[in-house]
């Protein structure tokens, strides 16, 4: 038994905002069906790695295998009138639905948040978008970066002095899922108590915001870069080879007399360049110092205690092969979470459109018509 | 009505699940702070916000608790097992370093996020890898310990009893890094430090830019819809040059030659750097741009979308997300 056993997702969301919040769930129990469109391909379903370096096969993205282990996928073409209505039938089914389309896109095909409680009373509505649904940004259509740039976090990443810095991942599509998760877990909270559906949504930027409590609790003039005033030794120093580096960081006397104890009384920096960076950081954390080399893609994939924590799972696709996928961070006693394959574009139609009430021949002529591709 | 309201949380805290605690306080659980090892003002003011203190027994305190997060940074916490294990139907966060079961080591959120892989990636290749800003692993941290609690409530639900869940940072901060290993698994290749340059295919595109009062970021990326309307609006002000002769539909720009990209980037560093942020932003906003304005930390409280969603009380971000007509937190 899974955490989120017997919750029923119906998953209109794509690329990275939404679906790694319905993976979280997926991963926890809860049957998550995500909506798709050949005719409108899920960008995920393009975006590199892919499995054999075959671009052309919508089916090979490891980034979309990645992003929705756990899922069924279903095809309908929300463009046809036909396909809403097959998309109602879709939400009276679930619990949630999960959107994160254009400002708007909602109401225009008729599955606006009256229509949705209509359909399902009881019903959470999870929103996720770079500005969030109210507001004079309601309208804004973001990418990967908009919401570094809007909150803070660019203006307070890089080196003291210089210009803005934008680091190469879209972090804002790493914090508001999470914050997406927490959001349709407290609002199934309510609804269970109260039986009234709830409208969450969540903004990307006020997750990022949120994500940097510290700094508006303090408001530093500058950039931190790598230091922290409050402890006595705090930064990334240069070890023997390239590109290696050590992070270090001292948050207690003892740590700093056990750190001069390996290292000696010299400056930090010249001193940590004659070791190997994994032996320093042994001998540091043998000596009870915070210390971690910095790893690189390739350390992080082979890293020992991830990999012996079951941080990556392997699992077989039908198209990828065999593949680490990453788990959740989190381990229950009694309702472990099980992490499987990512769906095939449109792997699961006969399943679901059963069971949500079609008759296989309603299936085959909706299949014909396009409706449902 | 509050999402939370009657949940009781205990919270001992060490860093790992104090933004956690927060959460929960601020969708309406009652939370009391039991512990807080190394307390500092502006850690109270950041990450404790809607938290209650005592200095009752913990074992008083988990009489009818529903939750109790428990963070083993550096105490191991002993005796604590097995007082939460007398309370059936509590569920009982667990918040280590590293995984537990493996050998206990002290971290700090440099040191987690050094080991995510995204520091490597993040910076100048001429200078060491670089942290992002705050107390980034902490938070991933908080944000599992609370999305742990939350699931283990539902499970309660189902099942009646609590159970036991062990929540590692190592793993919340490696969760983040959403592309560097899967990178190297399936193509070898190893993320460098490129500064602002987003590198697609074979060449690399700027991601800052000056503007007439400070920075907006934005990206000659292969989107053509885009591109029309910047053109349109610098054609407007005389300042398309040969950008409006391109059929942006029948180009590749990740595979454009670097020397001529550079030149076309040129044209639009010149028109960035005429306007400023409040007007290129409203052009944004206007005609999907896909630019956005550099804000700096000190004007985000006060930019007009915090303002109308409520989102700083005293100074810190308050609500973690909007509820639109059902009531909520």
């Amino acid at each position: 038994m899974g955490a989120l056993d017997g919750l029923k997702v119906a998953d209109f969301s794509w690329v990275g905002a939404g679906p790694r919040a319905t993976k979280d769930l997926a991963d926890n129990g809860a049957t998550v069906v995500k909506v798709e469109s050949a005719r409108r391909l899920d960008l995920g379903r393009r975006s590199p790695p892919f499995a054999g370096g075959d671009r052309h096969n919508r089916d090979a993205s490891v980034f979309f295998a990645q992003t929705n282990t756990s899922k069924k996928s279903v095809t309908i073409n929300l463009s046809d009138p036909r396909g809403v209505e097959v998309a109602k039938r879709l939400v009276a089914w679930s619990d949630v639905v999960v959107e994160n389309f254009g400002p708007g896109y909602m109401d225009r095909i008729g599955l606006g948040w009256e229509v949705l409680q209509e359909l399902r009373p009881g019903i959470v509505l999870a929103s996720v978008s770079v500005a969030g649904r109210s507001g004079p940004m309601a309208g804004f259509r973001g990418y990967g970066n908009s919401a570094a740039a809007w909150s803070g976090h660019c203006d307070m990443t890089g080196w003291p002095g210089t210009e803005p810095h934008m680091p190469p991942f879209a972090y804002g599509d790493v914090v508001a899922p999470m914050m997406l998760t927490v959001a349709i877990l407290s609002a199934l909270e309510q609804r269970d108590r109260t039986g009234q559906g709830v409208w969450v949504d969540v903004s990307q930027i006020e997750a990022m915001v949120h994500v940097a409590a510290d700094l508006f609790a303090q408001m530093p003039d500058e950039k931190p870069a790598n230091d922290d005033p409050s402890f006595a030794i705090h930064g990334v120093f240069p070890c023997a080879g390239e590109d290696r580096w050590i992070a270090i960081a001292c948050e207690t006397d003892a740590q700093e007399a056990a750190l001069r104890g390996v290292l000696g009384d010299d400056d930090v920096s010249s001193l940590t360049r004659a070791w190997e960076a994994e032996a320093l950081e042994t001998a540091l954390v043998a000596a009870g110092v915070p210390a971690a080399a910095v790893l690189d893609g390739k350390g992080l994939a082979e890293h020992p205690a991830l990999n012996a924590a079951g941080h990556f799972v392997e699992v077989d696709h039908p198209v990828i092969g065999r593949a680490k996928m990453p788990a959740p961070p989190y381990t229950f006693s009694e309702t472990p979470g099980t992490v499987g394959p990512a769906p095939c574009l449109g792997a699961d139609n006969a399943d679901v459109f059963t069971e949500i009430g079609f008759l296989q021949d309603e299936i085959d002529s909706l299949t014909a018509e396009g409706v449902l591709a | 009505m509050m999402m939370l309201d009657g949940i009781r949380v205990v919270v001992l805290a060490d860093r790992l699940v104090d933004f956690g605690g927060s959460m929960l306080a601020r969708l309406g659980a009652q939370v009391v702070l039991a512990d807080a090892t190394g307390m500092t003002a502006a850690r109270r003011k950041a990450w404790h916000k809607g938290m209650g203190s005592s200095d009752a027994p913990l074992e008083a305190l988990l009489d009818g608790a529903d939750i109790l997060l428990d963070d083993r940074r550096t105490d191991p916490r002993a005796g604590v097992d097995a007082l939460a294990a007398r309370h059936e139907r509590l569920i009982h966060v667990v918040a280590t370093g590293w995984p537990e079961g493996q050998p206990r080591r002290p971290v700090t959120d440099l040191t987690l996020m050094a080991q995510s892989g995204l520091m490597h990636v993040t910076g100048t290749p001429a200078r060491p890898p670089l942290r992002l800003p705050g107390e980034q692993a902490y938070a991933l941290t908080g944000i599992q310990v609370a999305t742990a609690a939350l699931m283990g409530l539902r499970a309660r639900r189902l099942s009646g009893k609590g159970q036991r869940i062990a929540v590692s940072a190592l793993q919340a901060a490696a969760l983040a890094n959403y592309r560097e290993a899967v990178m190297y698994e399936h193509t070898g290749r190893v993320g460098r430090r490129r500064g602002n340059m987003l590198v697609r295919g074979s060449s690399g595109v700027r991601q800052i830019w000056p503007c007439a009062d400070g920075f907006v970021t934005w990206s000659m990326i292969d989107n053509p819809g885009m591109m029309r309307a910047l053109v349109r609006v610098m054609t407007e002000h005389g300042a398309a040059g040969e950008l409006a002769q391109i059929d942006w539909d029948a180009i590749l720009v990740a595979d454009t030659d670097q020397a001529v990209i550079d030149r076309w980037q040129d044209i639009v560093a010149d028109f960035f750097a005429k306007f400023d942020r409040v007007r290129l932003a409203s052009w944004s906003l206007e005609h999907g741009l896909g630019l956005s304005p550099i804000i700096r930390l000190s004007e985000v409280p006060q930019s007009p979308q915090m303002q109308a969603r409520g989102m700083f009380e005293d100074g810190v971000p308050g609500p973690l997300f909007a509820v639109h007509k059902g009531g909520g937190a």
